[in-house]
């Protein structure tokens, strides 16, 4: 599939007939890929392709929502993992009560703990990373409280129908391509998601035109706190028990992949489809020098020099 | 008097063809207070920027002390002797007097001997009747005149020969201004030549031993300020009085779909302002900077939310501190700051169209139709339309929409050339005789004239008078600028 060419709009008349920067690089990046990727052993077979898809499951369903709150101008969250954490430690005490009510609770507060900071962003205007770096020590605290340090482990089985792997894809793999379409859809069919391009390209114009800035802003947030939600319970069943640091390095992958799929850090450009692009790029990268032999020092330098090269583009092709 | 300090002789300067500024000539001796007078687009600021340094003369000289000299940059302009007290004010309320004063000071050294600083500092602000101010006093702690007169002391402390004030007082009060005007005098007594630019003319001829006259970018006369007066001021800057307003156009609607503004203030901004404004017709402000007419739009569209009073559309109660209330209510509002405060540059001319109301692309169609917008341009993106195109998309997209009843414009015309301003205008009148109640603020006589049915001027914040027709030009500008307390 193309991970290059979705442009967010129509393809229009002057600027955007001829490919920007991005696009060309991203090209280069793709077509170098390709023949080190054939050659490298067991690239090619079905057992990496999944490998490659699972891997790019979690992180790519939090990039996603991700993708909705750095569109709408609020830059990045910095409590995603703990906010991942908290909700499967939620998830998992709560399995007592039923599968789907374990799932409601931990989907309501990921929701609610993340659509909080989003109101306050949106409405206070508050600084996104400031707040979020607080809401993060404030949440990963939390999450200690709640667990006592210790692991916590699922308060009884009937999780294990998340770990089905239909047509061997794992299910997060399903769900990421399903919430990937209803991102895209949100940001293009409705009202909310056409303001959140508004509202991130220019926040005092969206106020001036008397759009609902704190709202827009809000429900990009909530969909967010949705989506890490979701990737808190994969998390969990995998898992079958969650420590304070069970999602890692979550946050700034989630990061990652939403500016390699090149969305603008500063709003008002990006789609959800390119981030979904974005993290398949990084998951294929990291498997090929996975299966090379590099060392993971050397996977995530080279993911590092990825988003660097991604970003200076971007930035790059909004100064023209 | 011996050879004149300031020898300005034949600058012109064109943008993209137009000529701004056309062989304009004059000269300014040691001592001497001379007044830049004109309307807007006569070329004053043109002029301004030429001589410090911010825009390269096409044609012409500047002589300073008898020597060519070539102001290639603010610097340069600066290093010779040339200050400019801007509108705006550059000074950074975080840091104190003096190192305010110190921060342009290209002769500081670079490890300052601060008790020698803090004396000049001090001797400097003596010289301009400041003495009251402390060198170590914050600027945040100062009120907007002492930080205009901390402006003019910076000028000072960088050893200016010339000093060109522009518009200082457009935001001061009354005795602020006074304070402005006594250092003024005291820089020029200082053998500075000092160039002010003002639109206050009562001001100007109280301050200025000199006025020139400046309209269409030519010098139309330079007299002593002693032998004029505000009424032949104004006749020169407008060459013939613009033709007068005419007697209402449109017979009175009813009074249900009015917009009623009773008791507006804005802190520190709008004193008092009360109006009932009927549906199908066009009101218009006329006030210069900080004369409060942007601000009774802001607040309407519930960008003050330190505003209060009472406003009612179409018998309702407008929430009007916050700018949703505002738009829920039926107000729709263009800033005149298009794009800070206006536009999505990067996003497509359709999308902008229809930011407010999100429809289907047909919409947009139709819209840009009736906007005169290309049709083939929807997709491009904003940014690369022309300014008037942007100002149509701007206005375009407010109109057409069944939940707008009022339409507030800040400066509807700002920085379009003449075609797309009559463009413009036309749109304006069709929503006000499809129902629309209009209002719009400008600084812009022929616009205020040509647009609006019923005529407010203000100043300081409060209306000077309100003209249901039967005015010209030459009344409204003496309303803008000499207010009702002047002579």
């Amino acid at each position: 599939m193309s991970l290059t060419a979705t442009p967010p709009t129509k393809t229009t008349r002057a600027s955007r007939t001829r490919p920007g920067l991005l696009t060309i690089a991203l090209a280069v990046v793709v077509l170098a890929l390709v023949p080190i990727a054939v050659t490298t052993d067991r690239f090619l077979s079905l057992g990496n392709a999944r490998a490659i898809l699972a891997s790019t499951a979690l992180v790519g369903i939090t990039a996603i929502g991700a993708t909705l709150v750095m569109i709408a101008g609020s830059a990045v969250s910095m409590a995603a993992s703990q906010t991942a954490t908290v909700v499967a430690m939620v998830f998992l005490a709560t399995l007592d009560l039923g599968l789907a009510v374990a799932i409601v609770l931990a989907l309501l507060g990921g929701v609610v703990v993340t659509a909080i900071q989003g109101l306050a962003v949106g409405y206070w205007e508050a600084n996104p990373i400031v707040l979020t770096i607080a809401a993060g020590f404030a949440i990963g605290g939390g999450s200690v409280w709640f667990s006592g340090g210790t692991p916590v482990n699922a308060a009884t089985g009937g999780y294990q129908i998340l770990n089905a792997t239909p047509l061997g894809l794992p299910l997060a793999v399903y769900v990421l391509l399903l919430l990937a379409v209803v991102a895209e859809w949100i940001l293009r069919r409705t009202t909310a998601g056409r303001q959140m391009y508004l509202v991130g390209e220019n926040r005092a114009a969206a106020r001036a035109a008397g759009l609902p800035v704190g709202r827009v802003t809000g429900v990009a947030w909530a969909f967010f706190g949705l989506c890490l939600a979701i990737t808190g319970i994969f998390l969990a069943a995998f898992n079958t028990s969650a420590t304070t640091n069970l999602a890692g390095t979550l946050t700034l992958d989630a990061i990652a992949a939403v500016l390699v799929g090149g969305t603008a850090i500063a709003g008002g450009k990006g789609s959800a489809l390119r981030t979904l692009g974005g993290a398949l790029l990084i998951s294929v990268i990291t498997d090929v020098l996975l299966l090379r032999g590099y060392s993971t020092g050397i996977q995530i330098l080279v993911k590092g020099v990825l988003v660097l090269a991604v970003v200076v583009l971007v930035h790059v092709r909004g100064r023209r | 008097m011996t050879q004149p300090l300031v020898v300005i002789d034949a600058l012109a300067r064109s943008f993209a063809g137009v000529p701004a500024v056309r062989e304009v000539s004059l000269t300014v001796g040691a001592g001497e207070i001379h007044a830049l007078c004109g309307h807007n687009g006569a070329g004053k600021s043109t002029v301004v920027k030429m001589l410090s340094g911010q825009l390269t003369p096409d044609a012409g000289r500047v002589l300073l002390a008898g020597e060519e000299v070539d102001l290639r940059s603010r610097q340069v302009a600066q290093q010779l002797g040339v200050a400019l007290v801007d509108q705006e004010l550059s000074v950074v309320p975080a840091l104190t007097v003096l190192e305010n004063m110190m921060l342009g000071d290209i002769d500081a050294p670079l490890i300052k001997r601060r008790r020698a600083a803090a004396e000049r500092c001090r001797e400097i602000l003596r010289d301009i009747g400041l003495e009251r101010l402390r060198p170590g006093q914050l600027v945040s702690t100062l009120s907007l005149g002492e930080r205009q007169l901390v402006e003019i002391a910076k000028a000072l402390s960088q050893r200016a020969r010339v000093v060109i004030l522009d518009e200082p007082t457009a935001t001061l009060s009354e005795a602020e201004s006074q304070t402005v005007f006594a250092a003024v005098r005291r820089v020029a007594a200082r053998g500075c030549a000092v160039i002010f630019v003002s639109h206050r003319l009562p001001e100007v001829l109280e301050l200025c031993d000199t006025v020139t006259v400046l309209r269409d970018g030519r010098r139309v006369t330079t007299a002593p300020a002693a032998e004029l007066t505000v009424e032949r001021l104004i006749v020169h800057m407008l060459g013939e009085t613009p033709h007068r307003l005419e007697a209402s156009r449109q017979p009175d609607p009813d009074l249900t779909h009015a917009l009623r503004i009773e008791h507006l203030r804005v802190p520190g901004r709008l004193a008092d302002f009360t109006l009932t404004a009927r549906a199908g017709r066009i009101y218009a402000l006329a006030g210069q900077l900080g004369s409060g007419a942007s601000d009774v739009l802001r607040a309407v569209a519930g960008l003050h939310p330190t505003a209060d009073g009472s406003v009612e559309l179409r018998d309702r109660a407008v929430p009007f501190r916050s700018p949703v209330g505002a738009a829920r209510a039926g107000i729709a509002f263009v800033s005149n700051d298009r794009k800070g405060e206006g536009l999505f540059l990067d996003q497509s001319v359709a999308r902008n169209l229809t930011a407010t109301r999100l429809h289907k692309a047909r919409t947009a169609r139709s819209l840009a139709a009736r906007a005169g917008l290309p049709e083939d341009r929807l997709a491009d993106p904003v940014r690369a339309l022309s300014g008037g195109n942007q100002q149509k998309v701007f206005v375009g997209r407010s109109l057409d929409r069944p939940d707008v009843h009022a339409l507030l414009l800040d400066e509807p015309t700002r920085g379009v050339d003449v075609g797309g301003r009559a463009a413009i205008h036309r749109l304006l009148r069709d929503a006000a005789d499809a129902g629309l109640v209009v209002v719009f603020a400008s600084t812009e006589l022929e616009e205020l004239l040509e647009l609006g049915d019923v005529i407010l001027t203000m100043r300081d914040g409060r209306v000077v008078e309100t003209y249901q027709g039967g005015t010209d030009g030459a009344a409204l500008m003496r309303d803008m600028t000499e207010g009702k307390d002047a002579a």
